[in-house]
């Protein structure tokens, strides 16, 4: 039996992580990565509550349900980074666009 | 209650459905023109207000309503819930999805990627109708979702201004990141209630209140990229500047209202449910939230020199107004906040656009060039004026009714609440001088607009478009037909009749804003006993 | 300790070394290898927790098609893949903010009741609450994949009669 705080602990861990890396990260694609461990930490909290969750069978399995709504989800939105990276590379040359993605406040 | 909805309730999310997708049919079936695009979204997305207010019971359309008004007061319908005040802010998504895409019919007819325009206007809309209806966490945030996905593209689908291309980058790792952080937010509530139903949620505390509150912060958080509270408000001013002044006019009046909305829904109940010393944490973050919001605008506001800089800061401290109605949390500062959402879609969507108009007449981008507006196009000017008054608040026009109403309820509710009004006063008033600069400029100086030099383009294009007096000091006293005439030529007539119709409804609404006061005070009663 | 338990730490302890590595790398292709570790590491994680379903769908997905895009990205903007990152100085306010957060979010985790009625679903479960209780998110998924479908097409095909982009890149 795996005790339950063991993994909200360790999503806790890990949303600081991306929290850190969005916070101190400047290049386009590592703020990127960041954002996909924050989403993954959201996707590893919804199975585990669903693992653990008490009562019946069809209500315990939505987290898991929102899990792979989610996965589905983020798949989409990097698909999207992906394009607008395309459409300023077309604009700009490869080299100015690498510029351009170290993102300033 | 939980009879199934009749399929017919759903007749404004299916006619906007049917604006976005027709326009992607009528691309595949050959069509070019600007016009046809835009008309055809506009009268579909009319077509949906109109059936929203025939919902909401608006005299005169009682016999268009599909909507059993059995269901305004049923409470949730599996994930969806349809409230009074849910369909009023369907309509005012609504009226700014067709404030945008009418005026929108003035840009350039040679475009790239103009069916995409309104294609992707048209589900970002829809995206924002389904936020009004959500009664459970997942659709809500999804539905924020569909909105955000379309407007990351939309900022930059002219692909051809590099500007625009990168604020779209940044618009879209902002979005990724609020979304993230209201899943993970999310993802708590889910383990602390074991289910993602606001109805529910709304209903009492779970036996892990800590776990709750964390993730109504987390949420909080997530949500503040979307409505560009203060911490989280990075970017966004550079967002609103890169994109084209359409879109950003639809970034401000649509998709910002949206995240607003969502705070309601998931924070109107808390204030009940964390009652007493549990729950200042919360009441804490979202008072200081809406407080650093307001004054952290305002202050950065008044130190801009470009116009759409300004008016993007301006509407970040608008943003903090809204929160406060929702941090006070009473039936009237949640219509106070209602009443500004709605007066905020005409104000701020009509400055954009009359930026967009300012730029298509030649004048830079700086607050200086507007030197002698008042004279060259004096009812371009006269609404700009009414527009920036009514943002300002100056009792009359429409904004100052939703501001009135959000701090006297924040009065009312007494204790820190006044001080929190106090502050919101004081950021008002502060306010008054950068638009008051504004309209300085625009009528106390004498001389003909001096084009800077970075419209160098932009002046040449319009001089080839028309030939009306840019460069010749136009004669003073009452404008006639034929320079009316010209005026609507040079700023582009459907967007001129936009900015037109928003400056008259905002001035009307400010003299006879009765029956809208009472609408909104009911549905927000209705709304916030039901707590979701 | 009973071997599930030390199993499950010891994936946390990798999906965090990773996801750090993965932030820490100096050349951005190596970052692209750790992330793809930890979508691992985390699919391998909902095996253990009896998701076998998510597992197998974040193996496919994340560890599958998400990092191929990525590279692809880091690929697109990068004339030679192994390229040092500026390595940006990290000041001491963001390392203390996110450490309070991983301290509240740990702290909130020891006070949740440790929960014993876990239960392994089979995907007719599963099926059978994403297609008829929450058909509605399937519903809003499509519509966000036909907005990101168009928007991508539209932002990634070719334009007519456009400039190429200049070399060396616009000053």
């Amino acid at each position: 039996m795996i005790p339950f705080d063991d993994i909200l602990a360790g999503s806790g861990i890990l949303f600081a992580v991306g929290t850190f890396g969005v916070l101190t990260r400047r290049n386009f694609i590592l703020l990127l990565i960041s954002v996909e461990i924050i989403m993954n930490t959201a996707i590893l909290n919804f199975i585990a509550f669903s693992a653990y969750a008490p009562g019946p069978s069809i209500l315990g399995v939505t987290g898991q349900a929102v899990a792979v709504v989610l996965v589905g989800l983020a798949a989409t939105e990097v698909a999207v980074g992906l394009a607008i990276v395309l459409a300023l590379n077309r604009v700009r040359g490869s080299v100015d666009v690498a510029k351009a993605m170290d993102l300033k406040l | 209650m939980t009879a199934p909805v009749p399929p017919l309730a759903y007749l404004p999310e299916i006619l906007t459905l049917v604006a976005a997708l027709g326009v992607f049919l009528l691309d595949t079936l050959g069509v070019r023109r600007r016009a046809a695009f835009g008309a055809w979204t506009t009268v579909f997305l009319a077509a949906a207000f109109v059936s929203v207010l025939a919902d909401l019971g608006v005299p005169g359309l009682g016999g268009l309503a599909t909507l059993p008004s059995s269901y305004l007061t049923a409470g949730a319908v599996g994930p969806v819930v349809f409230t009074a005040l849910g369909l009023v802010f369907q309509a005012i998504f609504l009226s700014a999805g067709i404030l945008v895409a009418f005026a929108s019919l003035s840009d350039p007819d040679d475009e790239v990627g103009i069916p995409m325009f309104y294609g992707l206007l048209g589900l970002a809309t829809l995206g924002t109708l389904l936020v009004a209806l959500s009664a459970d966490l997942v659709f809500l945030l999804l539905s924020v979702e569909v909105t955000g996905i379309s407007t990351y593209v939309l900022v930059g689908y002219t692909r051809r201004d590099p500007r625009a291309l990168e604020a779209s980058m940044k618009f879209y790792i902002i979005g990724a990141l609020s979304t993230a952080t209201s899943f993970f937010g999310a993802s708590l509530l889910y383990g602390a209630y074991h289910t993602t139903s606001l109805a529910t949620i709304a209903q009492g505390l779970p036996p892990d209140a800590s776990l709750a509150l964390v993730g109504f912060g987390i949420l909080a958080v997530g949500l503040g990229f979307k409505v560009t509270a203060v911490p989280f408000h990075m970017w966004a001013v550079d967002v609103y500047d890169g994109a084209p002044s359409t879109v950003s006019a639809f970034l401000a009046a649509g998709s910002k209202k949206m995240g607003i909305f969502a705070y309601f829904v998931v924070f109107v109940a808390v204030t009940r449910l964390f009652a007493g010393p549990q729950g200042w944490p919360l009441y804490i973050a979202l008072g200081g939230l809406a407080v650093t919001t307001m004054t952290v605008g305002n202050i950065l506001a008044l130190q801009q020199k470009t116009l759409k800089r300004m008016l993007a800061y301006s509407s970040i401290s608008q943003a903090g107004y809204m929160l406060l109605g929702i941090a006070v949390d009473t039936p009237s500062t949640l219509s106070g906040a209602t009443l500004l959402v709605a007066a905020h879609v005409l104000m701020k969507g009509g400055a954009f656009l009359v930026v967009a108009a300012l730029a298509q007449i030649g004048l830079g981008a700086r607050i200086d060039d507007l030197r002698g507006l008042g004279y060259s196009h004096p009812i371009l000017a006269g609404s700009f004026s009414v527009l920036l008054l009514s943002l300002a608040g100056i009792p009359g026009t429409f904004g100052f009714m939703g501001k009135f109403y959000i701090f006297a309820g924040a009065i009312e509710a007494g204790g820190l609440f006044i001080l929190l009004a106090v502050v919101g006063l004081l950021n008002s008033a502060l306010s008054v001088f950068y638009y008051a600069r504004i309209l300085k400029i625009v009528y106390m100086s004498d001389e003909a607009p001096a084009p800077s030099q970075e419209s160098g383009a932009a002046l040449h294009r319009s001089l080839t478009h028309s030939s009306q007096g840019v460069a010749s000091p136009p004669p003073r006293g009452i404008p006639g037909l034929g320079r009316i005439a010209a005026e609507i030529r040079a700023a582009g007539a459907a967007r001129w009749i936009a900015i037109v119709a928003a400056a008259v409804l905002t001035v009307a609404l400010g003299i006879y804003p009765t029956p809208l006061v009472h609408a909104f005070n009911a549905a927000a009663t209705q709304f916030w006993s039901l707590g979701y | 300790m009973t071997p599930e338990t030390l199993l499950m730490a010891v994936l946390l302890g990798i999906a965090v070394v990773t996801a750090l590595l993965a932030l820490l790398a100096r050349e951005v292709v190596h970052t692209i290898i750790w992330i793809g570790g930890f979508f691992v590491t985390l699919s391998a994680i909902y095996f253990v927790l009896y998701a076998a379903f998510l597992g197998v769908l974040q193996l496919a997905v994340y560890a599958g098609a998400v990092t191929i895009l990525l590279l692809f990205a880091v690929m697109v903007i990068k004339k030679r893949i192994f390229v040092r990152e500026a390595g940006a100085g990290v000041g001491p306010v963001p390392i203390l903010l996110a450490l309070a957060l991983g301290a509240v979010l740990v702290a909130l985790a020891a006070g949740v009741p440790g929960g014993t009625a876990y239960s392994a679903y089979d995907v007719t479960a599963l099926s059978a609450n994403l297609f008829t209780r929450n058909g509605a998110w399937l519903l809003l998924l499509g519509l966000v994949m036909l907005s990101a479908l168009a928007g991508s097409i539209h932002l990634a095909r070719e334009m007519r009669g456009a400039p190429s982009p200049p070399r060396g890149g616009v000053p």
